[in-house]
């Protein structure tokens, strides 16, 4: 299917609800004295878009907008993906006491524009879609960031932000601009055209591609460009960092699949991608999975500050998630869709304690979480300790799952495979140390008698129950999920 | 040489020139007044590339609006004329081989690349073709756009306001 711009229109529900729920949000927020009932809008707003969503499942792939968007499988995987996790930090916001003095109206329309901007990272088929489509997301991030009033960390972390953002996607811009000037057009299909048969210069391409992959990694946070994540997850609003460290990761990692497998390689016999030949990007990448990992666990070790503890580990995540990408056949990109999953799970939990344990004590910092389950919060602290084992991967949990798929992929590939395989178990090991070191400050150490007693809300014990059963179930029952990512790998190409 | 390449290379320098001035100067107003240079610049640049359009909305919204916009935030901004604010330079040396390395590599491979060219240069207005392409075959980026612009509306709101008092 190619369509144009009115017929297009048919399998664009999703995105317009979005955007409708949106422009609702902005005015509504003007007229309506409880901005409590905002929220609520948000999340129907949300559930309604999912709900056209799947509806999509089905019709038959193709161009939409005149080759700009492309509806097949694996955008709508992504689309569900992001709509979740839009919808998990809205509820999760409810009850959050630290944006307290944040502007409602805003903050939802500014989550929920973040959350389209991520549709249209999943879905663009021509790299000004993408690059705008990145700009939106990382325009809203930066606000979200900063928006908690008259708070030194919060507007110095968005600046951070904002700079590191800038150089980022002007490089990606740049290297976009060679695709360009090498291949003749911005459309993936006719890139991929271009490079596949015509000559190319390889060292070029190679830079070009390096270029690109600033932008892409910035979003992903990969080493070299993880160097905002620690300072903005600690300064941003602990639901907006919840946000960036799975919707903008998940986003990030589709955009990067889009371009880098349908648009400059080839599918060949058995699920087996080829490059092209003698532009060897993925041994970069394999490198670049190796040091992410390993910067990210070693950092981590000596956080005081359980946020920024999480951005290191998010940074090392990273690293594992990228094992499934150099592998270059679809095991490994299977294996990276269920990881995003159920990452998101998990990780969202680990910050919804965080969330839980703040509102009562207004720390961050691991000795407030000393004798967490004698304070009147044993459900929070054990649902942690199993986000924190789920993210170390031990059985019987998600985060086992996630990561023995993505093992499998890379051992079943051999060679110098094998090397990232090893280097990714030690560091799963290293990281047992420091999500342990939480397990143990909640359950081992006593409180001291000065210390609040912890307690939580309707809304957030629900969540919480919600997040830590589907951790466990996905561990034990993965079948669905790992089969739903495997559909998901359905490129719609030409 | 030709007269018009003569005038080409003039305009490079004075855009690069300018350019280097905004990175290298240790004091900020110079640095913004030296934006000037490049914003007219690429403006003509532009002009030589024939694309008008462009090349008029880069001085409307640039050098009209854009700079004016930046010249009053440093100018309003307290204590502008001390020099720390400026930021200085650290590790000059290695900063200089990375980038020296990195620079002939990278002219080395612009030289090498066949470029795809455009196969004839035709000078005739794009105003309308521009207008016609963003309501056919771009209309979802200029839309897209659109709403980048009203995130950053909301953003500069979000940002400006006080605390929320319940």
């Amino acid at each position: 299917m190619d369509l144009g711009n009115f017929e297009s229109l048919r399998f664009f529900y999703p995105e317009t609800i979005l955007t409708g729920t949106i422009l609702l949000l902005v005015v509504l927020d003007l007229v309506l004295r409880s901005k409590k009932s905002l929220g609520y809008i948000a999340i129907v707003g949300c559930l309604i878009s999912l709900w056209a969503t799947l509806e999509l499942y089905g019709t038959l792939g193709g161009w939409l907008f005149h080759r700009m968007v492309i509806l097949d499988n694996f955008s709508l995987f992504f689309k569900v993906l992001s709509l979740l996790a839009a919808l998990l930090v809205i509820w999760m916001s409810l009850d959050c006491l630290e944006i307290q003095g944040v502007h409602k109206g805003e903050y939802y329309t500014l989550l929920l524009t973040s959350a389209l901007g991520m549709f249209f990272m999943a879905s663009s088929s021509n790299l000004l879609m993408a690059y705008l489509s990145l700009e939106l997301v990382s325009l809203t991030s930066y606000i979200l960031t900063g928006s908690l009033p008259h708070n030194r960390r919060s507007s110095e972390a968005a600046l951070k932000y904002l700079i590191y953002g800038g150089v980022a996607s002007g490089a990606m811009i740049y290297g976009m601009s060679w695709v360009f000037g090498m291949t003749g057009s911005l459309d993936y299909a006719r890139i991929s055209e271009a490079l596949l048969q015509g000559e190319v210069n390889r060292l070029g391409l190679f830079m070009a591609f390096v270029f690109i992959l600033a932008g892409f990694g910035y979003k992903i946070v990969f080493v070299p460009f993880h160097m905002w994540s620690p300072d903005v997850y600690q300064g941003a609003p602990t639901p907006i960092t919840a946000f960036l460290s799975v919707a903008s990761n998940a986003s990030g990692v589709a955009i990067m699949i889009r371009f880098f497998f349908p648009a400059i390689s080839r599918l060949g016999e058995g699920g087996n991608w080829s490059y092209i030949p003698g532009v060897e990007w993925p041994h970069f990448l394999l490198f670049v999975s190796m040091v992410t990992m390993t910067l990210g666990n070693l950092c981590a070790l000596n956080q005081q500050n359980v946020k920024r503890m999480l951005a290191y580990s998010g940074i090392a995540h990273a690293g594992y998630l990228l094992m499934g990408l150099v592998v270059l056949n679809n095991d490994g990109l299977r294996a990276m869709l269920f990881y995003v999953a159920v990452y998101l799970i998990m990780n969202l939990g680990a910050f919804l304690v965080v969330v839980i344990v703040a509102n009562a004590t207004g720390r961050e910092d691991v000795e407030g979480y000393r004798g967490l389950a004698w304070r009147g919060a044993a459900i929070p602290a054990v649902c942690m300790a199993i986000f924190l084992f789920s993210l170390t991967g031990l059985p019987p949990f998600a985060g086992f799952v996630g990561k023995f798929f993505l093992f499998a992929a890379v051992i079943e590939a051999g060679g110098m495979f094998v090397l990232l395989a090893v280097v990714a178990i030690l560091n799963s090991v290293i990281s047992l140390y420091y999500y342990a070191r939480i397990v143990k400050t909640m359950f081992l150490d006593f409180p001291q008698p000065d210390d609040p007693k912890v307690e939580m809300t309707v809304n957030s014990s629900a969540l919480l129950g919600f997040l830590s059963c589907l951790t466990v179930l996905l561990g034990i029952y993965w079948g669905p999920l790992a089969s739903y990512a495997g559909q998901s790998l359905r490129f719609f190409v030409r | 040489m030709e007269f018009a390449t003569v005038i080409f290379y003039l305009i490079a320098a004075v855009t690069i020139g300018s350019a280097a001035m905004v990175a290298f100067s240790r004091n900020i107003i110079y640095s913004a007044f030296s934006l000037l240079g490049t914003f007219a610049g690429v403006a003509a640049i532009y002009v030589f590339l024939g694309a008008d359009f462009v090349a008029a909305v880069q001085v409307l919204i640039y050098v009209g609006g854009i700079l004016v916009l930046i010249l009053f935030a440093v100018m309003l901004t307290h204590r502008i004329a001390d020099v720390q604010i400026t930021n200085r330079a650290v590790g000059r040396i290695p900063a200089l081989v990375v980038v020296g390395v990195f620079l002939s590599l990278l002219v080395q491979i612009i030289r090498e690349t066949p470029w795809q060219k455009a196969k004839e240069i035709v000078y005739a207005p794009t105003t309308s073709r521009i207008g016609d392409l963003f309501l056919e075959n771009y209309l979802l980026p200029f839309e897209l756009a659109s709403l980048v612009l009203l995130a950053a509306l909301i953003g500069a709101a979000v940002l400006s306001r006080k605390e929320l008092k319940e």
